[in-house]
């Protein structure tokens, strides 16, 4: 019996594994509270629904928004990631924390291929990824200092909207998980 | 934060050990059955591009230190791309990961460009197959080096990591055909009976690109001292084109169409070309389509209404969906217009022709996806007209009835009919570019209710530049060929200076799909994308004023979902 064998070594060789990034320098994310005051807009979730933002917004749950496009090579599958794990960490509580992803490439972003995108990242209820008209995205993205002319040049951006208040906590750069399930603990989430 | 450090060291040498261990336990357990090297190359092809195991599980990995994720969700094509030259997205610098790269020490790159000067200009000597098994799996390179914790480190068992390594060995290891030590040549497909004009549009654009791009060259190669040779470097990207000469011939395709690929077959064999560009055929360009997938050979927007409609294919870029778009482009207004759809008749009316069918495909494809019943359709054979009792039967209930008129110029005679029917449709859909230039003289009496697909930029807006926010005036032409070679151009000018001397196929496929959003006169927006394969992605829907030149008024935006 070598296969269980092996894969017992595996799984420690993953934990020794992910340990050893931390000796490479831990590019350290930037953090900031904001005041944003988001547009009145209507976008279409992956189910081909119409959603407001606004509503979204007055529920009471911590809200979580990034920006990311379906067809994204390399900031993307990381901040997808971040969220399916972080969906995965919290388990039951996974409810109490609305995840959105918004749109940087709408034209392309049909409810079809977010759908599509969610399952990839095993995505579970509680995170929507909103397409609609890129001027609509283009409002959206200015409320929230977040404007990226062309998708190519976007940036690393994760919002957290702690529920029922207006600040904004703004996280420049990766967060691994560790980072990420602070993050939310420390933006509210009880 | 020492002893912070050691526990992190002694980490990481329990996890290289672990690797070892690894190999040692999978090398004594493997009895897979000997496979041929084009079966090992196809494996480590699936493990590279999807992140799926020979045994169909997916490639496990870690990123950012601890996030766990399935290799399907980060492949290695993610970020080095299919190509494997790697790629620089949202600041994140990928670098290439082909064998003849990876077995050749790497000099130090500074924003994208190799230091070769320098007392120490190496990053990293040459990989073996063993140190490169341990990068992939613990992303410490061979002199300790640590890499960016964004790269995975993916769990590769011992039989699995020859198999993504053989594959990496054949990655872009050779120039691909229509390379050679002093020209990068191209080829355009012509049928023998093209629109004369259209052809001389796309021609000429093409030719005058090459050739200014020659007469560049020739200049880099021809400036007098070496401080205007660096400079002349420094200012452009495409430098290595000084070595090579840009050419470009004409393919042209005679007879019918069922012979056209044993004809393309001749040229590819003759005069192999590195991609082809543009194109105009008087009939399908699925052959050519065909020819293009099955050889590996780039084809960058072909001239046709009618390209082949896939999700996976990955050779030919086209400029739209053509036909198919605007009918999509119906579907996606109507099904955001929820209020009219209660209790709603859809009706389409279908003429036997390459137009009608490709309209009726988009909107009924579209439809389906949006979990609507099909709609019910009339079909029309080649000559045929709507009979009076048709029309009589269509508008008898006063009724909410909406009808898709996927018809040629003589719509207008369809259209009229259902206006002087006894109840007025309520909406009536039809293509602007079925109706060619009856557009403008519409009836009026039909205007109202008519609706039109228009995948264009109105003629009436300004071109805005995204970045500058100021009107752009371009000089292009009317011709819509001109139009869309000069929107080829415009890519193929990037493509080249960004493939950096790097003539792999897929890599120059690659280096369009990271390119930025375009603005061009014709379409609102041309985007790119890993893989996308349509750039114009927009559709108005529109209505004609009144008057004798009626303007074009949007009801829609550019894109609807």
């Amino acid at each position: 019996m070598k296969l269980p064998f092996t894969r017992i070594l595996i799984v420690v060789a993953m934990l020794a594994c992910a340990a050893a990034p931390l000796r490479a320098e831990n590019k350290p994310y930037k953090r900031t509270v904001e005041s944003y005051s988001l547009p009145d807009v209507t976008l279409i979730n992956q189910d081909g629904k119409k959603v407001r933002l606004q509503s979204i917004m007055q529920s009471d749950k911590l809200v979580v928004v990034d920006f990311i496009f379906g067809t994204c090579t390399t900031i993307c599958p990381i901040l997808s990631v971040g969220y399916s794990n972080l969906q995965r960490k919290l388990g039951p509580d996974t409810n109490k924390v609305h995840l959105i992803s918004i749109s940087i490439d709408p034209e392309h972003d049909t409810p079809k291929i977010m759908k599509e995108y969610l399952k990839r990242y095993q995505a579970k209820p509680g995170w929507d990824f909103l397409t609609g008209s890129r001027s609509d995205i283009n409002k959206v993205m200015y409320a929230l200092n977040a404007y990226i002319p062309n998708k190519m040049s976007h940036y690393p951006l994760t919002l957290f909207r702690p529920a029922g208040n207006n600040k904004w906590i703004r996280i420049f750069g990766l967060m691994n998980s560790t980072e990420f399930l602070e993050e939310t603990k420390k933006a509210g989430l009880k | 934060m020492k002893g912070l450090g050691k526990t992190l060291i002694l980490l990481s040498a329990v996890a290289a050990c672990l690797s070892l261990l690894i190999v040692c336990d999978a090398t004594a357990t493997s009895a897979s059955p000997a496979l041929s090297q084009q079966q090992k190359l196809k494996l480590g092809e699936r493990i590279y591009r999807e992140g799926i195991l020979p045994n169909g599980e997916p490639l496990m990995a870690f990123v950012k230190g601890d996030l766990p994720v399935p290799g399907t969700a980060f492949t290695c094509i993610s970020c080095h791309l299919r190509g494997g030259i790697g790629s620089i997205e949202g600041g994140v610098y990928t670098p290439p990961t082909n064998g003849k790269t990876l077995y050749q020490p790497l000099k130090k790159i500074h924003k994208g460009v190799e230091i070769k000067y320098g007392e120490d200009p190496f990053r990293r000597p040459a990989y073996t197959d063993e140190t490169l098994a341990e990068v992939l799996r613990t992303g410490t390179d061979p002199v300790g080096k640590i890499l960016d914790d964004v790269m995975p480190r993916y769990l590769l068992e011992d039989e699995d990591a020859p198999l993504l390594i053989a594959y990496l060995k054949s990655l872009s290891s050779e120039f691909s055909p229509g390379v050679t030590d002093t020209t990068l040549h191209f080829a355009t497909i012509i049928s023998e009976d093209a629109n004369p004009a259209d052809t001389e549009a796309m021609v000429s654009g093409i030719e005058k690109f090459i050739t200014d791009k020659n007469g560049m060259a020739n200049n880099y190669r021809n400036v007098r001292t070496p401080r205007d040779r660096m400079m002349a470097k420094a200012m452009s990207t495409s430098k290595e084109l000084e070595l090579r000469k840009l050419t470009l011939s004409r393919w042209i395709l005679k007879g019918a169409p069922e012979t056209w690929r044993r004809q393309l077959e001749e040229y590819n064999r003759r005069e192999p070309a590195f991609a082809l560009l543009g194109g105009l055929v008087n009939g399908d360009w699925q052959p050519i389509h065909q020819f293009t997938e099955e050889n590996g050979i780039p084809c960058i927007f072909p001239n046709t209404d009618f390209p082949v409609i896939s999700d996976t294919d990955w050779y030919t870029l086209y400029i739209s969906k053509g036909f198919y778009q605007e009918g999509e482009a119906v579907a996606r207004f109507l099904n955001s217009k929820e209020e009219l759809l209660q209790d709603t008749r859809i009706i389409q009316i279908v003429r036997a022709s390459r137009e009608g069918r490709a309209l009726s495909a988009g909107f009924e494809e579209t439809w389906k996806t949006m979990s609507h019943n099909p709609p019910l359709t009339i079909s029309l054979a080649k000559e045929e007209q709507l009979s009076d009792a048709m029309v009589s039967k269509l508008t008898a209930k006063e009724e909410p009835l909406i009808i898709l008129v996927w018809d040629g110029p003589d719509s207008g005679r369809i259209l009229t009919a259902l206006a002087n029917g006894k109840n007025k449709p309520t909406m009536v859909f039809a293509s602007s570019s079925y109706l060619g230039k009856n557009l403008m003289t519409l009836p009026e009496q039909v205007r109202d209710f008519t609706y039109l697909s228009y995948p264009y930029r109105l003629p009436q807006d300004k071109v805005i530049d995204p970045m500058m926010g100021k009107a752009i005036n371009f000089q292009v032409g009317d011709n819509r060929v001109a139009q869309q070679t000069y929107a080829l151009v415009l890519t193929l000018n990037m493509a080249v200076m960004e493939i950096k001397g790097n003539y792999y196929r897929d890599h120059f496929l690659d280096a369009i799909g990271m390119s930025m959003d375009r603005v061009v006169p014709l379409y609102e927006r041309l985007s790119f994308g890993p893989g996308q394969r349509y750039a114009s992605k927009g559709c108005y829907i529109v209505q004609l004023a009144g008057g004798e030149n009626p303007q074009l008024v949007k009801r829609s935006d550019w894109v609807t979902h």
